[in-house]
């Protein structure tokens, strides 16, 4: 458990001070294992997204424990958590790619960061990258000359190249069609179980619930203590191991 | 659940075999290890801000076109109003200017020199005392009426008289007139005068030396010289000593206006002008050339709203300006918050964003600069022509504008750069 890439304990986590805090999260537990795909459920305001933006590092946590990739966010600087956020891919609902950029620039984008490779390096790897996601031939597309589901392809490569230790993806599938939903749901998982990187998915779209290792329910800022969605494929309990 | 029994999607063609994370069947592959996160070099965190910042200004023309004009806007307005105070000052002080003398005496009370208050003649004498003095001659300036010789209408003009043959007073052209100057009743007429006064250079040229009425009296126009209109005269004429007295009979002798002093070569104008300061009474002030010039302009500077008006209109071509790329780069951002939040979540720092949004206000600085500065060389040459203006591009000014509008922009990028707090990542799920 604790080489997991993510684990959390007694996550609790309130909007708004005093008296008018509106407690979202209650004490969450929940891990991700090393190259394991969860499926995070349940009806919205239930926490889910609040949830991934503490595992993200996006916002600060206020109580409890969270791991993420060997760093403890419970107090951590905000420098700490820009650093962490370098090694975490993002998928949003939205593509959110950059329009004045082609895709491969996009996509190297998420390398630029790192000064260890140069410009040529980072392109080539782009490259590589957005031929790993069948777009090899699109590379210098805008975004705007790109299809919804293309476009989304270019997100999960930008959110891949970095090497990341954990993809946070919320709701990939939203604005998509239910095909290209499913196919990009199923490339990312092949991409990542290939690497064996983790993934934490939010989702409500029952079609893609196939891809888990396990799905979490959360309910009133609670997991819900059974493997909750019904019709899951290969429901696992919420703690593995 | 049919969507179960759809295929998984095939991994990458096999091409790209090279990859070793790539096709690979699910297996219990290591995570990978954490990139080796090295700091970029200093170099690259400012030249991939830049690019970044340039790709987003280049792929919207409209808007860049905008904020190009606007900087350049703002250029041009600022170089015309500092071309305009300098050149009014440089023409305020044309005829100190043109001068040619090495110390000058002046009553300390005189404020503006086409108001002089007068000093003993005396004192011209006086001067020669000092051995290193080689020449003193009294200088007589006054404003008398000149009435056009083409349409007979009447406008003040600057007299200037002196003893021509002192050789310490030179202006353009004065050189070869001074023999027909000694004649009476003659004068040299300013070239450069506004042309209400009549086409002087054209009428000497068809009808030879011709009479023009300066004051009450007749005198003969008999060449051209060069001094150019200041603020207090639009035009002026240089006649003798003698001339002088006969155009302006209310004025004695003795009252003399101005002393211009040569020194002998290699004399230093700095002990000669602390000696000739202890030598003299109290009624004269003893100045060097440049020293007469910044009186003069002060005189302009604080007894008049000239420099006033003008550093406030080039203060409000920089608010104009700044308010205009301001206005360019937050809408940028604020069409762009998805994108900026996005890349926070990527791990790009609220520094990294700031050099961004940074490097497009100094790229706009240039890129408006540039035109700007192109466009007002040509303007400062139409309008100089056209108001008689000395307005001409020198090094010091572009530079000291092109570090204004840089200064504008930065300011505007600054202010903007808040914009981006509101680009918060945790919004974005």
């Amino acid at each position: 458990m604790a080489d997991a890439p993510v684990a959390l304990r007694d996550v609790t986590y309130a909007y708004g001070k005093g008296e008018l805090a509106r407690p979202v999260l209650r004490d969450v537990d929940i891990s991700v294992g090393p190259g394991e795909i969860v499926l995070l459920t349940g009806p919205s305001g239930s926490g889910k997204t609040t949830l991934l933006t503490l595992i993200g590092a996006l916002r600060a946590m206020q109580q409890g424990s969270a791991v993420v990739l060997g760093q403890e966010l419970m107090g951590a600087t905000e420098r700490q958590r820009v650093a962490l956020r370098r090694r975490i891919g993002f998928i949003f609902q939205q593509h959110n790619l950059l329009g004045f950029l082609t895709a491969r620039q996009n996509v190297a984008m998420a390398l630029e960061l790192d000064g260890a490779t140069g410009e040529r390096a980072r392109l080539a790897r782009a490259g590589e990258i957005l031929g790993a996601v069948g777009l090899g031939d699109r590379g210098e597309s805008r975004p705007d000359q790109l299809s919804g589901g293309q476009r989304q392809r270019v997100a999960v490569a930008r959110a891949l190249a970095g090497a990341p230790g954990l993809i946070l993806a919320d709701e990939p599938t939203a604005a998509l069609d239910r095909q290209t939903g499913g196919e990009v749901v199923r490339l990312l998982r092949g991409l990542a179980k290939g690497r064996g990187v983790p993934i934490l998915m939010v989702t409500h779209d029952p079609r893609i619930l196939d891809i888990a290792d396990r799905i979490v329910a959360m309910e009133d800022g609670r997991i819900l203590p059974s493997e909750g969605a019904a019709g899951a494929p290969r429901p696992l309990p919420p703690f593995r191991r | 659940m049919n969507v179960l029994a759809r295929a998984p999607p095939a991994p990458p063609p096999p091409a790209h075999g090279a990859l070793p994370w790539a096709g690979q069947p699910a297996g219990p592959a290591p995570p990978p290890p954490a990139a080796p996160s090295r700091a970029p070099s200093p170099l690259a965190a400012l030249r991939l801000p830049l690019r970044l910042a340039w790709r987003q200004l280049r792929f919207e023309k409209a808007r860049l076109f905008s904020a190009i004009a606007g900087v350049m806007f703002a250029s041009v307005l600022v170089f015309m109003q500092l071309g305009f105070r300098s050149a009014l000052f440089d023409s305020a002080t044309a005829l100190l200017a043109a001068f040619r003398a090495d110390i000058f005496l002046m009553h300390p009370m005189t404020l503006v020199s086409f108001r002089p208050e007068t000093m003993p003649r005396a004192r011209a004498s006086q001067a020669l005392a000092l051995p290193e003095v080689q020449a003193a001659v009294p200088v007589y300036l006054a404003q008398a009426t000149w009435r056009s010789p083409e349409n007979g209408s009447r406008r003040p003009i600057q007299i200037i008289g002196f003893d021509l043959e002192a050789g310490v007073m030179d202006f353009p052209g004065l050189a070869p007139l001074i023999e027909r100057l000694k004649r009476p009743d003659s004068m040299a007429f300013d070239l450069r005068s506004r042309p209400e006064f009549g086409d002087i250079a054209r009428l000497l040229h068809e009808r030879g030396p011709f009479d023009a009425q300066v004051g009450n009296r007749h005198m003969e126009v008999v060449g051209l010289i060069e001094i150019g209109p200041s603020f207090g005269a639009d035009g002026n004429v240089v006649m003798s000593e003698l001339n002088f007295r006969r155009a302006v009979k209310e004025r004695a002798a003795s009252a003399i206006d101005l002393v211009a002093i040569r020194l002998l070569p290699g004399a230093d104008p700095q002990a000669a002008k602390r000696r000739l300061a202890e030598a003299l009474p109290g009624d004269v002030m003893v100045l060097t050339q440049p020293e007469l010039v910044a009186w003069e302009r002060r005189y302009w500077e604080d007894a008049t709203p000239i420099g006033f008006i003008f550093m406030f209109g080039s203060l409000m071509g920089l608010v104009v300006g700044m308010v205009i790329v301001y206005q360019i780069l937050f809408s940028d951002i604020a069409s762009h918050l998805r994108e900026y939040a996005t890349l926070k979540a990527m791990g790009y720092s609220n520094g990294y964003l700031g050099r961004v949004v940074l490097s497009a206000a100094l790229i706009l600085a240039v890129l408006g600069f540039l035109p700007g500065f192109a466009a007002s060389t040509l303007l400062y040459d139409v309008v100089g022509k056209g108001t008689f203006l000395p307005l001409a591009m020198d090094t010091e000014r572009a530079l000291g504008v092109f570090a204004m509008i840089f200064a504008m922009c930065a300011a505007a990028g600054l202010l903007a750069m808040r914009k981006l707090r509101d680009a918060n990542p945790a919004d974005m799920f």
